[in-house]
């Protein structure tokens, strides 16, 4: 003990002296919503892998609609990234010039794979339905669905059976991918030595449970309430398996949180001397408070009281979107502790600096609302052109 | 005390005629004078640089900051803002305060990042001072830079001859170096909204000039050299048994930047 | 009783691959035409960007490129205890005065009480952190208490601010005393 106060005590005795370059918090909002929608599209990506590769059966229903969600979601995942540059005119120099040390320059390819897989395995998924809806349209409709359907009338059985093989393969090989897309966003944190908040082999774990976790409530919530808007029968058996494993992920979320916290803690390197004026100051409220006490505690019991006791179908249904909405505030707020958080602490070790985001600037919060809405206007534009829902005789041919 | 008066009468008189004299000598003798000063003609503060054609000099300089000379008048800050215009609140070269109590609480500041001096002392110390000085701050030219690592598109890199600088052209703006770096000295540019740092004032050294930091110091606080030059400063230092460390060895980035008389609370 | 179709079975999968090919191959082309020229020339970087960096303006200069044109200063300043003390930090860059050996513009002038605010910069006793043995420092106002003055003295009232001991050196050789090497 006395080891560690001897170098420690006198680093300890912070006094609030912040580094004059650190007084800038240079990754705000947009920062925390990138991995934000990055995760969500991870997540719902392995609701529908749930389906198409382990064949979960009860989430049939919504296995095409998570495609959907996670295609819209990816689309606007790199906006608040481009508004964050400087330079977002030179943004495909990462594309151009990749640097082969960086953590951050992998992106644009990962980003590109992935989106193609994505869409490549929309498109499979969806030819049957694309080839009998083009059937019937006229126009630019009849247009649209001909280029979806790649220029390809041809839904017999052999067919079908080819495009199968490949759903199958790209599913498959689309899992790995979503994990590498998302456990990479947290190398890109967990790879900053120069961060002690950051600084951990957990963050990638921590970064890809959370968008999974994030990414199962996010497809909760829009079903149940494009269900009851459309005035459609919600499948309970399907919500109960997601509720499940939305609880089994969190349960590893969660736990995974606080494990890294307190080996930081029980390690109790200089480190923690930083770490632990940050958690107890400028972080007290939306960790503590928010993040653990309330978005994490609750929803944790609420999913394990859901999942163990068979309630009536009302109260499922009444409390599985409140915890949806709980467990993705739970996400978005740690992602701001983890990134927000990170850089308030300076690298002085000494103090930490404040960061309160501005409704109208350039990374502001009336932005942020734009960029998470944009997602949910582009899934609807999506559902005027391609079914999310399967019918109930299953694919429908011609 | 009638001696003292006197002499204060004399330096009174003495010192009107010194300021008709000097002054309107020196105002009127450049008026009239026409000089051909470019750069060129300056003489070469680090001997040998003018003749070198190479794309990167031979030389292997390192920069050392004698914490025990330190005045923390705040030139260097003063050259190094003239010297880049660089915008206000954004710090390429900084000094800060160390004031270690007796109860070995340590107290840090840099109001501004010292560029307009130390005025006042701090009245918050709650113990008798046990030790205090000045640490300036500038990039650490790191043998194993973290910065450089991360940065996406290879606009931020060390060149063969051991600096690490900044494409302007290139730089995306995003901030990962800037994370990345231990030391806070990256920041981003205001106007050209690029990563922007000490570069030890490359163009200065490639045109045979010291950093300006260096150059404008009054107490030689400041060094900078060639270590292959046995006849250097820098190398004398490095060579005879010295106090030296460079700022959180552990982080394994090697620094060129080292500091002579450094305390162990310096971070 | 097998429907008749217009495509083959596997067109749709054989047009992606078409697409993806070309989609690839676009990709590498554009890649040659952006390419910066000296990009990897001696490293993961545009290689002219060191010359690039050579040419960045150089605005501070030495004490001696002010001598070149302010003579008399130079006999002062350059034989005086503030020989080590740096022009350009009391009045500005080079840049911003002189160039092409024509002067440009003015460069600012401390005045006043400006004066002693600069002088206390680097001589004020009050900072502590100031090692003694570099500098001299003194207390105000026990300096001018010391000295006799009334408190609102400013420095260059006996101090030459190019060389700070000119004129007491010289009182001192008038007044036929003795000047004091060192204090304390
Ligand atoms: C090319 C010759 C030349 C060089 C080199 C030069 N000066 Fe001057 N300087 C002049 C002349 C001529 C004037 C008078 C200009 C005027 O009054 O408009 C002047 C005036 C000044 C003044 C007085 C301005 C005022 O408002 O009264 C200052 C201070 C000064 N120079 C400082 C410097 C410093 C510091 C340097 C070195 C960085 C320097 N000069 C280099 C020619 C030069
Ligand atoms: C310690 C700061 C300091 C330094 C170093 C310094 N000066 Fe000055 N200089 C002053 C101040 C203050 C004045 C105004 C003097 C006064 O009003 O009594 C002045 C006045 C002048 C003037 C006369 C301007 C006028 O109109 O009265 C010139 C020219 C000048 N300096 C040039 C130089 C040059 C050249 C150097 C470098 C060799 C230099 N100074 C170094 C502080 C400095
Ligand atoms: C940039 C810092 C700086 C500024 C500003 C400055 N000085 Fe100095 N001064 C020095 C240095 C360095 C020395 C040399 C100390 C030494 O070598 O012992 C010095 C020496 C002196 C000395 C001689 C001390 C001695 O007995 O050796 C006097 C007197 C002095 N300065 C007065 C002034 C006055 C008056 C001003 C304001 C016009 C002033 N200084 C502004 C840095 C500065
Ligand atoms: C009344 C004239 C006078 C004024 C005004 C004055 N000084 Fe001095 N100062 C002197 C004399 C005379 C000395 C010579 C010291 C000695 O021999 O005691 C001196 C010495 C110094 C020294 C050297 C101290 C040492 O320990 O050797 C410094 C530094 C200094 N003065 C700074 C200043 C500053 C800064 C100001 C303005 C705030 C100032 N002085 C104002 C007369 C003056």
């Amino acid at each position: 003990m006395s080891a560690v106060a001897a170098s420690g005590e006198s680093l300890a005795a912070i006094s609030n002296f912040v580094f004059p370059n650190d007084l800038h918090v240079h990754w705000s909002l947009m920062i925390v919503l990138y991995p934000y929608i990055t995760g969500l599209v991870a997540g719902a990506f392995i609701v529908s892998s749930l389906y198409h590769v382990f064949h979960i059966k009860s989430l049939k229903p919504v296995a095409q609609f998570s495609l959907l969600f996670a295609l819209a979601f990816l689309i606007c995942a790199t906006w608040p990234l481009m508004n964050h540059l400087g330079h977002p005119e030179r943004a495909m120099s990462m594309m151009l010039t990749p640097n082969p040390t960086s953590a951050m320059a992998g992106f644009g390819y990962i980003y590109s794979a992935y989106f193609i897989v994505l869409l490549l395995e929309i498109i499979f998924i969806f030819r049957p339905t694309v080839v009998a809806l083009g059937a019937k349209a006229t126009g630019f409709m009849k247009t649209v669905y001909t280029i979806l359907a790649i220029g390809s009338d041809n839904v017999s059985a052999k067919a079908l059976k080819l495009d199968h093989k490949i759903i199958s393969f790209l599913a498959a090989i689309g899992i790995p991918m979503a994990c590498v897309l998302h456990g990479y966003v947290g190398f890109i944190f967990g790879g900053i030595k120069a961060n002690p908040l950051w600084a951990t082999p957990l963050m990638p774990l921590i970064f890809l449970l959370s968008a999974c976790v994030s990414g199962i409530a996010g497809i909760i919530l829009t079903y149940i309430i494009l269900m009851k808007v459309s005035g459609k029968k919600v499948d309970i058996e399907c919500v109960q398996t997601l509720i499940k494993f939305l609880w089994g992920f969190f349960i590893l979320d969660f736990v995974f949180e606080m494990l890294e916290l307190f080996s930081h803690f029980y390690m109790a390197t200089h480190h923690w001397h930083t770490l632990e004026a940050l958690y107890s100051g400028p972080l007290f409220t939306t960790f503590w408070v928010y993040q653990v006490g309330i978005f994490s505690v609750i929803p944790f019991f609420l999913l394990m009281a859901m999942s163990l006791i068979k309630f009536k179908d009302g109260i499922l249904l009444f409390f599985a979107p409140i915890v949806s909405i709980m467990i993705l505030l739970q996400v978005i707020l740690m992602r701001w502790n983890v990134v927000v958080g990170g850089q308030l602490m300076s690298k002085s070790e000494r103090g930490a600096t404040t960061f309160h985001p501005m409704w109208f600037e350039k990374e502001g919060i009336a932005v942020a609302i734009f960029i998470m809405i944009a997602p949910v206007v582009i899934l609807w534009l999506i559902g005027k052109v391609l079914p999310f829902w399967q019918t109930e005789e299953g694919t429908e041919t011609a | 005390m009638e001696d003292m008066k006197q002499l204060q009468e004399e330096i009174h008189r003495d010192r009107r005629g010194f300021l008709k004299k000097v002054l309107a000598g020196t105002i009127g003798g450049s008026l009239l004078m026409v000089y051909s000063a470019s750069g060129r003609e300056i003489a070469e503060q680090i001997p040998g640089m003018r003749e070198e054609d190479t794309v990167f000099t031979k030389k292997n300089f390192i920069f050392i900051v004698d914490i025990t000379r330190c005045i923390g008048c705040g030139s260097c800050c003063i050259a190094d803002k003239n010297e880049y215009n660089v915008p206000d609140g954004n710090y390429r070269t900084w000094v800060e305060r160390y004031i270690i109590d007796d109860h070995d609480e340590v107290f840090v500041d840099s109001p501004n990042g010292g560029l307009d001096g130390y005025t006042k002392p701090r009245t918050d110390i709650p113990y008798p001072v046990r030790d205090t000085f000045f640490v300036p701050k500038l990039c650490n030219m790191c043998e194993k830079p973290s910065c450089t690592q991360v940065c996406p598109v290879g606009a931020t890199y060390k060149s063969e001859d051991g600096f690490v600088l900044i494409d302007e052209k290139r730089c995306v703006g995003c901030g990962y170096c800037i994370q990345a770096c231990p030391y806070s000295v990256r920041f981003l540019h205001p106007v050209t909204k690029t990563a922007s740092k000490c570069t030890w004032c490359y163009h200065r050294v490639r045109d045979g000039l010291l950093p300006a930091c260096v150059s404008v110091c009054p107490v030689q606080a400041r060094k900078f050299g060639d270590l292959n030059d046995k006849t250097s400063e820098v190398y004398k230092i490095m060579r005879e048994p010295h106090i030296i460390s460079v700022l959180k060895p552990g982080m394994g980035n090697e620094p060129q930047l080292h500091y002579l008389g450094l305390r162990r609370e310096v971070v | 009783m097998e429907k008749k179709y217009k495509s083959s079975y596997f067109a749709h999968v054989l047009k992606l691959a078409v697409i993806l090919v070309v989609a690839g191959g676009l990709g590498i082309f554009a890649r040659g035409i952006f390419l910066p020229e000296t990009m990897g020339q001696y490293g993961h970087y545009r290689g002219s960007d060191i010359q690039d960096q050579r040419d960045v303006a150089i605005r501070n200069q030495t004490n001696d490129a002010c001598f070149e044109c302010h003579r008399p200063i130079r006999l002062i300043h350059k034989a005086g205890v503030h020989k080590t003390v740096s022009c350009e930090v009391c009045h500005g860059p080079y840049a911003d005065h002189v160039k092409d050996g024509k002067v440009i513009g003015k460069l600012p002038v401390k005045r006043g009480m400006e004066i002693k605010e600069l002088c206390l910069r680097c001589h004020n006793k009050v900072i502590k952190a100031r090692p003694e043995t570099v500098i001299k420092v003194v207390a105000m106002p026990q300096h001018l208490e010391e000295k006799k003055v009334q408190i609102t003295h400013n420095c260059n009232q006996c101090h030459m601010v190019h060389d700070p001991l000119l004129w007491v050196r010289a009182a001192y050789e008038m007044a036929g005393v003795p000047m004091k090497e060192e204090k304390k």
